[in-house]
């Protein structure tokens, strides 16, 4: 393998800690290019949060706290705030697996986002809590096989998944909120002008900006990198649309 | 600034937080506490400091969590079955080594309970209900006063520890107006340059975890908390005594009640019976040794509070002896009265005692 270059933000000599295939390390390299690109990375705190992602400060080269599981807006908004009584305006944001924004931290999530909390949040939903070996999750969608779901999600008996982004853009408070995907390149680039997007919301103080990265799990799916992207782009994005629900910057 | 005020206990506490500094508030609002989180509304907002009406306590919580990494200065209050909610972070606080100061006004419990007097949050502050091996700070202030001087403390020891610190104080005494001097913050600032979350500008980034997979390094963390908790019991140990040098009984409370104690304490000395107060400051780090020293020339040791003994348990570590403590206490109601404690310790030393 030959590496070209790698973003100033990622921490040398780090590797990441998700699965062989897994669309995590894409997402976290979008998002450190993106602070390269807009300068942001001494002005960056980041918020990891329980999950796949919770080692993103050994790999991510920006100040970054660890949030108790589903808090982590919560404890975004305590930085924010606390900088801005100090006079000082900081980039916030925070990665999150979708167990984490909008189960657990469903609360936290929201009302963040009615607040109008000036931060980003970035929600991986792998429509699994992949961490702890892919039980079912808020998103798991029906029909899904998963350990605590052997028989299948089905409405009568586990209720129906929640739909992230489309509730993020029904808060008065959000000002930026898009689903994006990661199985081909054309998406890839799409996700990174999203993420771009979300960011600048944050710089120019419009209010909260969200982006739910519809990503996939081989391990837990039992699929190959290959399979799962296809199962993204021919199941899944059909259920979770990928498109930009709200956009203020566009009125 | 210097003069007397008639302020209650809650105003007192916020009035204190503000003068030191405090540059974050984050609350949900509950009974016998919510005047907390009112008088500082107006403040901080009119301020431009951090004011947040949380969504909840486990929203408030974290909020702060945010807040202390930054390295500002924070606080939230809450009461008993409220605080149940922070137990969580405040476990993940101790072990990221981040200063948070948490007034508890309490009321009864277990559970919703209702807004009477009680002491019964004594092993939830002491103890606590988060997980591992960890120990929060508690401060117990008797009088309106000690509302004032602890609020100082808390920041104070909150930030030289890089710890969390409770002010528990006495539904009774948050709701008492007292007369009080609001004198300034008698602590010097610590410096958290070399911590806090500021943005990696001209030095490597920093994280702030809890999470640890290297089981050594895991052993290590933890290991060096307990040897600063150790550095907690050995300098921050805070106690008052009252009469004990030559008491033959000994009266231990803690909080508000201990000021009825110190009124026994008086009238049993009239009475030509040597008794003396005992009162821990702190809760934790408790003084045992402090106490064991008292016990052992004293003949009975009679703990009184309003809960069902939950100091109790570190009144008997203190004193390592079962046979000569004794207990007086009610779950909650009006506060045990003078009379009602005379008699009480007449009816222990009656029964337990023929020649005293
Ligand atoms: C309070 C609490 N409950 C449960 C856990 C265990 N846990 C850790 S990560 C996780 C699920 C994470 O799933 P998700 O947020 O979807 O992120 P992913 O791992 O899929 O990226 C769980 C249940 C925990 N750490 N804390």
């Amino acid at each position: 393998m030959q590496i070209f270059s790698t973003p100033k933000s990622i921490k040398k000599d780090s590797s990441f800690s998700f699965c062989p295939g897994c669309d995590h390390g894409i997402a976290v390299k979008l998002v450190a290019q993106i602070i390269d690109e807009m300068n942001l990375q001494d002005k960056t705190i980041a918020i990891a949060s329980s999950g796949c992602s919770v080692t993103l400060y050994n790999f991510l080269d920006v100040d970054c706290i660890e949030s108790p599981h589903g808090r982590a807006c919560a404890v975004a908004t305590g930085v924010k705030r606390a900088h801005k009584a100090n006079g000082k305006e900081m980039f916030v944001f925070t990665y999150q697996g979708d167990g984490d924004f909008a189960s657990i931290g469903l609360s936290e999530s929201l009302h963040s986002a009615l607040r109008g909390e000036n931060i980003t949040a970035i929600c991986i939903n792998n429509t699994n809590y992949g961490m702890t070996g892919g039980q079912l999750g808020p998103t798991t969608v029906l029909g899904q096989i998963t350990t605590t779901s052997p028989m299948g999600r089905n409405i009568e008996y586990h209720g129906f998944p929640i739909k992230t982004a489309e509730h993020v853009a029904l808060c008065e408070g959000s000002a930026f909120s898009a689903r994006v995907a990661l199985y081909d390149i054309k998406n890839i680039i799409n996700a990174k002008k999203q993420i771009k997007k979300a960011f600048e919301c944050q710089l120019k103080g419009y209010g909260f900006s969200f982006v739910e990265i519809l990503s996939n799990c081989p391990t837990n799916w039992k699929l190959s990198p290959l399979d799962s992207h296809k199962k993204i782009e021919n199941e899944l994005s059909k259920i979770y649309p990928i498109k930009v629900f709200k956009d203020i910057t566009n009125d | 600034m210097k003069e007397k005020t008639l302020l209650k206990g809650n105003i007192a506490i916020a009035k204190a937080a503000l003068n030191c500094g405090c540059s974050c508030y984050f609350g949900y609002p509950i009974t016998p506490q919510t005047e907390i989180g009112e008088y500082l509304s107006f403040e901080m907002q009119k301020n431009n400091l951090a004011y947040v009406c949380a969504e909840s306590e486990i929203g408030a919580i974290n909020m702060a969590l945010g807040a202390a990494s930054v390295g500002a200065k924070v606080m939230t209050s809450s009461s008993s079955c409220a605080v149940s909610l922070m137990q969580e972070t405040l476990s993940y606080a101790c072990s990221d080594e981040l200063p948070i100061v948490l007034v508890n006004v309490m009321r009864a419990g277990p559970g919703q309970g209702y807004i009477f007097p009680s002491q019964g949050d004594y092993n939830q502050t002491t103890i606590g209900g988060g997980n591992g091996d960890y120990h929060i700070i508690s401060l117990s202030p008797s009088s309106v006063q000690e509302c004032v001087d602890m609020t100082y403390k808390a920041f104070y020891l909150a930030q030289k520890y890089k710890n969390p610190t409770i002010l528990l104080v006495d539904g009774l005494l948050g709701q008492t107006a007292e007369p009080c001097i609001l004198f300034d913050n008698p602590y010097k600032e610590i410096d958290n340059s070399s911590w806090a979350l500021t943005g990696a500008k001209n030095r490597p980034s920093r994280k702030i975890h809890s999470l640890e997979p290297s089981q050594n390094k895991l052993n290590k963390h933890i290991l060096n908390l307990k040897n600063k908790y150790d550095l907690i019991e050995k300098n921050e140990t805070d106690y008052e005594k009252y009469m004990c040098d030559d008491a033959e009984i000994i009266l231990t409370a803690f909080g508000s009640l201990a000021r009825a104690v110190k009124a026994v304490v008086n009238s049993f000395r009239e009475k030509g019976l040597k008794a003396g107060l005992f009162r821990p400051k702190t809760l934790y780090p408790f003084p045992y040794d402090a106490l064991k020293k008292i016990a052992s020339q004293a003949k009975a040791i009679i703990d009184i509070e309003m809960n069902l003994g939950q100091m109790l348990r570190d009144v008997k570590l203190g004193v390592l002896s079962d046979s000569k403590v004794y207990f007086i206490g009610k779950p909650t109601g009006n506060w045990l009265k003078k009379e009602e404690i005379i008699d009480s310790v007449e009816n222990i030393l009656k029964e337990n005692y023929a020649n005293i």
